[in-house]
């Protein structure tokens, strides 16, 4: 009976996974802090990320099984679910036995919440690719603040990075203090830490923008055709308070 | 006019025009700004539940023209109010650079003439891709009656274009659209579907060969407005994509924009029609139905009560029920309430195991109007000796509904349909 805990990062839940693969005893917890209640007996092992035995790992994980199943481990990691390192050590262990059949194995106790973990986080990163709104704070940079129910930022940036890579530009997970930071003119992206006290100032040609976004936007809507119900379900309460539009 | 003003009165009167797609076009965003995405992405969605994915805007809602369905028609009372080419770049752009929008969709009145008009849309377009580098989305609507040359410069810059049909016949768009022809329609429509075969074949010999309307084109037509019957409509729409491989027909309810004594009162627009229509339409584009067996002269009107999959299906349940572990991928996609994504994951997992109806729900399959036509390992959940009428009566019973309900245009058809409006997904 063991716990094990790792720092929270990907490349450490994938050294505490690589370790347990071999091992013998049950693994009764993986997370970043203790269990609340630890058996009598069990020990707790603190693991630290390796970047290389992660690497190793995720690289056999595309091998054997296939790339597919490594990106449903990342994005299922993606979600912060309490309790998803023991679904993705489940899914995982299945994995070896069953190889490239894992992901066929659509209804399979051990396969199942993982892949649904992995889908909502998939789907709220590609619903919030339209929902971010970039302010221009100084002449050609931008900034988009966000609050996703998921960690999706490094799932997103990729997009971003290809559509606006002329621009210099920030997208910020307000709720986690995280936020992707793309330098135009090919200098690319990454996550960096960063807390803002107080929003940033535009000035009127932002303003300008938009008040005439909204104007555009409050003309769209068909009065006969009124439907605030199937608008509340593609666009939820929690995501409007960064739409300019509502 | 100062902009703003006049952003408000061309977004109003070219929001009737329903489509919008921005996907089907990969653009990367190699230099200069933007790419198209090829899944389409929404940006927010309008309180009627339409998705805002364009800027979706008219030139100038001044027409020379007088079709009796339009709010622009030169005889009806309104204010007029125009951009230039200029101001539509410097929006777009400005929307763009602040992810509000995937592109633009350009459409405008006739303005002097066909010929002069286009010339505007393509100096708009022009500017966007040239001055701007713009490399996002663009669709733009073709004038009928333009210079086929002005129609080949137009797929040249956007990444769609189209050209309403408006009505169902020849007589109709007589009748409501008296200054114009169906020729100076379909005839535009032929050169753009020869003139993106041919870049389509140019460029597999070399990629350097010019785009041409990549996205395809697209048309629309007023449901309503004019006697014809579904029949007429699903037939036309089949022509179109069997014989000019359109991309999309939109079908528009239509809604009374000021009187004349062509046109029909309705009490509302025929939106329940208009959705089944675009299921219709669903069946064609997904599902290998023809329009024969969606609607025969017997039958030319589509069921109001239940969505076309299930109407031929209760006039086939000879057919019916199919064993889902072993009925092949076009046989499910036939059977009401299974999609193409739960035909896919059944057809996946299936091959690792025998599935029950068990496994289905935990699939994912919705087995609310399947579990009729379907049996798994031999077993089945209900008959279908009950007959057509008591199984459509089933079929059609309303959901249970949740108390704080609003009240839906869709209530009696079952809730979960409400999301297929725009698309008719089935
Ligand atoms: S030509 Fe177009 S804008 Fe002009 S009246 Fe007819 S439909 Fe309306």
């Amino acid at each position: 009976m063991t716990s094990y805990l790792y720092d929270g990062t990907f490349a450490g839940l994938l050294t505490v996974l690589a370790l347990v693969r071999e091992g013998g005893e049950e693994t009764t917890s993986i997370g970043t802090a203790p269990p609340a209640q630890a058996g009598l007996f069990a020990a707790t092992v603190r693991v630290e990320a390796d970047a290389e035995d992660a690497e190793r790992l995720l690289d056999e994980i595309g091998r054997r099984m296939s790339p597919a199943t490594a990106a449903h481990l990342y994005h299922a990691f993606l979600s912060e679910t309490e309790g998803a390192e023991m679904l993705l050590h489940h899914y995982l262990r299945l994995g070896w036995q069953e190889g490239r059949c894992l992901d066929s194995l659509l209804s399979h106790p051990s396969v199942l919440p993982v892949h649904r973990l992995a889908h909502r986080v998939r789907f709220e990163a590609h619903r919030l690719k339209g929902f971010v709104r970039f302010r221009e704070v100084r002449e050609g940079f931008y900034y988009a603040p966000l609050e996703p129910d998921y960690r999706v930022l490094t799932l997103m940036a990729p997009h971003f990075a290809d559509r606006f890579h002329d621009q210099d530009w920030v997208i910020h997970d307000v709720r986690r203090n995280r936020a992707i930071v793309h330098g135009a003119r090919r200098k690319g992206w990454e996550e960096v830490a960063l807390e803002l006290t107080g929003s940033p100032v535009t000035g009127g040609r932002e303003e300008w923008f938009q008040s005439l976004w909204r104007r555009y936007f409050d003309r769209l809507a068909i009065a006969e055709r009124h439907n605030p119900r199937l608008q509340q379900g593609k666009v939820p309460l929690k995501y409007r308070r960064y739409l300019v539009e509502f | 006019m100062d902009l703003e003003e006049r952003l408000g009165i061309l977004a109003e009167n070219a929001k009737y025009d329903v489509s919008c797609a921005s996907s089907g076009s990969r653009r990367e965003g190699r230099d200069g700004i933007g790419n198209a995405a090829s899944c389409g992405i929404c940006h927010s969605w309008t309180s009627d539940g339409r998705c805002v994915s364009l800027l979706k805007i008219l030139l100038t809602n001044a027409c020379i023209y007088d079709c009796s369905y339009c709010i622009n028609r030169r005889s009806n009372d309104v204010p007029r109010a125009a951009l230039t080419p200029e101001e539509v770049a410097e929006l777009t752009i400005g929307f763009y650079r602040r992810n509000y929008i995937e592109g633009l969709f350009l459409s405008t009145g006739v303005v002097r003439g066909p010929d002069h008009t286009m010339e505007l849309l393509i100096r708009a377009a022009r500017l966007l891709r040239e001055t701007h580098r713009f490399n996002g989305y663009i669709h733009l609507k073709l004038v009928p009656g333009a210079d086929p040359l002005l129609v080949e410069q137009a797929g040249r810059y956007a990444d769609r274009v189209s050209m309403n049909i408006e009505l169902p016949t020849r007589e109709s768009l007589k009748l409501l659209a008296p200054d114009k022809n169906r020729d100076a329609i379909v005839g535009p429509m032929r050169t753009v579907s020869g003139l993106i075969t041919r870049s389509r074949e140019e460029r597999r010999v070399s990629r350097k060969a010019p785009l041409f309307a990549p996205a395809g084109q697209s048309t629309q037509l007023i449901v309503g407005a004019t006697p014809e019957s579904d029949l007429q409509i699903i037939r036309l729409a089949e022509g179109f994509y069997n014989r000019l491989a359109m991309k999309r027909v939109y079908y528009s309810a239509f809604i009374p924009v000021g009187d004349s004594r062509h046109l029909p009162a309705l009490p509302g627009p025929p939106l329940l029609r208009e959705h089944r229509l675009y299921q219709a339409d669903w069946l064609l584009r997904y599902y290998g139905f023809a329009a024969h067996e969606v609607l025969d002269e017997a039958r030319p009107d589509l069921d109001l009560a239940v969505d076309p999959k299930c109407g031929w299906a209760l006039r086939h349940l000879h057919l019916f029920p199919v064993e889902v572990n072993r009925a092949a991928y076009e046989v499910l996609l036939r059977v009401p309430g299974i999609g193409v994504r739960s035909a896919k994951r059944i057809v996946r997992a299936r091959r690792q195991q025998h599935l029950s109806f068990d496994d289905l729900a935990k699939l994912g399959v919705v087995l609310k109007r399947a579990r009729f036509f379907l049996t798994a390992r031999g077993k089945r959940l209900e008959t279908l000796d009950l007959g057509e009428s008591v199984l459509r009566a089933l079929l059609t019973a309303p959901a249970p509904r949740p108390k704080a309900r609003q009240l839906s245009l869709f209530d009696g058809v079952g809730g979960d349909e409400s999301v297929s409006v725009l698309t008719g997904e089935l």
